[in-house]
């Protein structure tokens, strides 16, 4: 395995850069749904599954509804200004052959959902999906799908924006991967290790465990930096979702297994760096084109669009561009000052305010409650240090 | 001489003993001339630059704090510090005059915790505009006649 090439961190760099994961962490955890939002969505789920299975209707005799998308890989993103999460759903109904013309489908389940009293009344025709507005938490939106004959995968087809065509796709198989994927655990240069171990402590505001994983981490805090990037951009040439996830899962697995790391951040960076090498460039129709391939089934391209809007693929590389320079900062940064800076830059005021504000709430209730203490190498704490001196209640004053 | 509730006034030595004895702030100084002096760093997280604090005491005044480096004025930028005095400039770690500090409190227990605690609320500051660390301004209680012995004391520092 390689080490990258670079200068070596000081112990004291590694604290920081540790603590800045930290508060990183702390933000994906506050972009992503609540338990309670996240339930409350699952029983809505199960419900819509359960009346439409209960259908007469032909078309929907074996129908199943499951999570796809970020809710379910575990990388949803609050959106900006809006309180509603995405909530994505297949229909699949894998009873039906593949003959059948993607509108009819796509109506059948419509229908069955205005058979509802209450999904009638919350019910929203989108191009391609249904949409259920629960309003102030999230929406489901619900795809139809049937099976593809022709994977061997087990995979599915969607119908094509204009609802002329099927599509392939295969969201549970890409689940599978990507939680393979994240479950991969990076390797640590040996320093790391024995500062974690010898500091137990060494995280200063006691906060919980790390459970999502790096990647599931990286691929939230990239969405939303991508938000914030393309905030007041009306061209709608964002990179989508899928895009950023697909990268940068094939980048996470490349790196993890090629590189020793120094620690979190340096996984982030580095997975962040590698994402454009895994955009294939194929030649379509004489010209170059682009190719993001869903690795789970045959002919499905998440980047059909950048070959068919020349303005696509430089919006990917001028963000990621500047992505990786601004993950770059953020490792850097030295004051918490200067981190905030970097932070609301990336991912907006808002989020960096009540992340950055419960830290140093966590700081002044520890002082009010006679907690807070000194002690050496992390300065201030509010864990039971072995060594360290308590902070005596004060008020500062001063002339101005 | 006696400190308040009994206890004795510490000696400069004895701030010296306890400041050097301290295993946790680091730091190295003398007594000089009826005068304290002792220099530390002090990075109040990992998060956080580490800034070189310079203590003076003598006895009688209360314990001076200044930042030598980084330039707090410079990282501010234009704006007006909060909870300093000025010229020079030096860190209002208490309220003079109170219990806060006294003669009979050990340095290395209060004054050097409590400059932990102005940096970190200074960095937040930096980044926000908005000091979270409390405190009080003269300006606060300028109508209250119970506080001359406060003045007072400011005009010693």
């Amino acid at each position: 395995m390689n080490q990258i090439l670079r200068n070596t961190l000081t112990d004291s760099d590694i604290r920081r850069r540790t603590q800045i994961f930290s508060i990183l962490d702390e933000i994906g955890e506050d972009l992503d749904l609540t338990e309670t939002q996240f339930e409350r969505a699952r029983q809505s789920y199960g419900a819509v599954g359960d009346w439409l299975s209960e259908s007469t209707d032909s078309l929907l005799v074996s129908v199943s509804v499951y999570l796809q998308g970020s809710s379910a890989l575990g990388t949803a993103v609050k959106p900006i200004g809006r309180r509603e999460f995405d909530v994505d759903l297949i229909c699949l109904c894998a009873g039906v052959a593949s003959g059948i013309a993607p509108a009819v489908l796509k109506e059948a389940v419509g229908n069955r959902l205005k058979e509802h009293v209450t999904y009638a009344r919350l019910l929203e025709e989108k191009k391609r999906c249904w949409r259920l507005n629960y309003a102030g938490d999230f929406h489901l939106d619900l795809s139809p799908t049937i099976a593809n004959p022709f994977c061997v995968n087990r995979g599915e087809l969607v119908p094509d924006r204009t609802l002329q065509e099927w599509h392939p796709t295969n969201p549970r198989a890409y689940k599978t991967l990507f939680d393979e994927r994240a479950a991969l655990q990076p390797t640590f240069i040996g320093k790391h290790i024995a500062m974690q171990r010898d500091e137990g402590t060494v995280e200063p505001f006691p906060v919980r465990e790390t459970m999502k994983g790096i990647l599931r981490r990286i691929v939230q805090l990239l969405k939303r930096h991508r938000d914030i990037f393309y905030e007041n951009n009306t061209e709608d040439v964002a990179p989508i979702s899928v895009i950023i996830t697909t990268l940068a899962m094939q980048a996470y697995a490349y790196c993890v297994r090629q590189h020793v790391f120094e620690d979190e951040m340096d996984v982030l960076v580095e997975t962040i760096r590698m994402m454009p090498h895994f955009i294939d460039h194929p030649i379509l129709d004489g010209r170059r084109g682009y190719a993001i391939l869903n690795e789970t089934t045959h002919g499905e391209n998440f980047a059909d669009n950048w070959n068919k809007d020349e303005r696509r693929a430089p919006a990917f590389y001028t963000w990621h561009a500047q992505a990786l320079s601004d993950f770059e900062a953020l490792r850097d940064a030295v004051g918490q000052d200067r981190l905030s800076l970097n932070m609301e830059r990336s991912f907006g005021s808002v989020v960096t305010d009540r992340v950055l504000g419960n830290r140093v709430g966590a700081v002044s209730d520890g002082r009010k409650s006679g907690l807070l203490s000194v002690a050496p190498l992390i300065g201030l704490t509010t864990s039971k240090a072995a060594a360290s001196i308590s902070v005596p209640a004060n008020t500062f004053f001063g002339d101005q | 001489m006696k400190g308040r509730g009994g206890r004795q006034d510490l000696t400069l030595s004895q701030q010296l003993f306890f400041l050097r004895a301290n295993p946790i702030i680091g730091g190295a100084g003398t007594v000089r001339a009826n005068r304290l002096t002792w220099q530390i760093s002090v990075q109040p997280t990992p998060l956080a630059r580490s800034y070189q604090a310079d203590i003076a005491y003598s006895p009688g005044k209360m314990p001076t704090v200044r930042i030598n480096e980084p330039d707090l004025e410079y990282l501010a930028q234009g704006r007006p510090l909060p909870h300093v005095y000025t010229n020079p400039l030096r860190l209002c770690l208490h309220l003079p005059g109170t219990e806060d500090w006294d003669s009979t409190k050990r340095i290395d227990q209060t004054i050097i915790p409590w400059i932990y605690l102005w940096i970190y609320y200074f960095e937040d500051w930096l980044g926000t505009d908005d000091w979270k660390g409390e405190g009080k301004h003269p300006e606060d209680e300028r109508e209250d006649p119970g506080n001359r012995s406060l003045r007072r004391a400011i005009a010693q520092s």
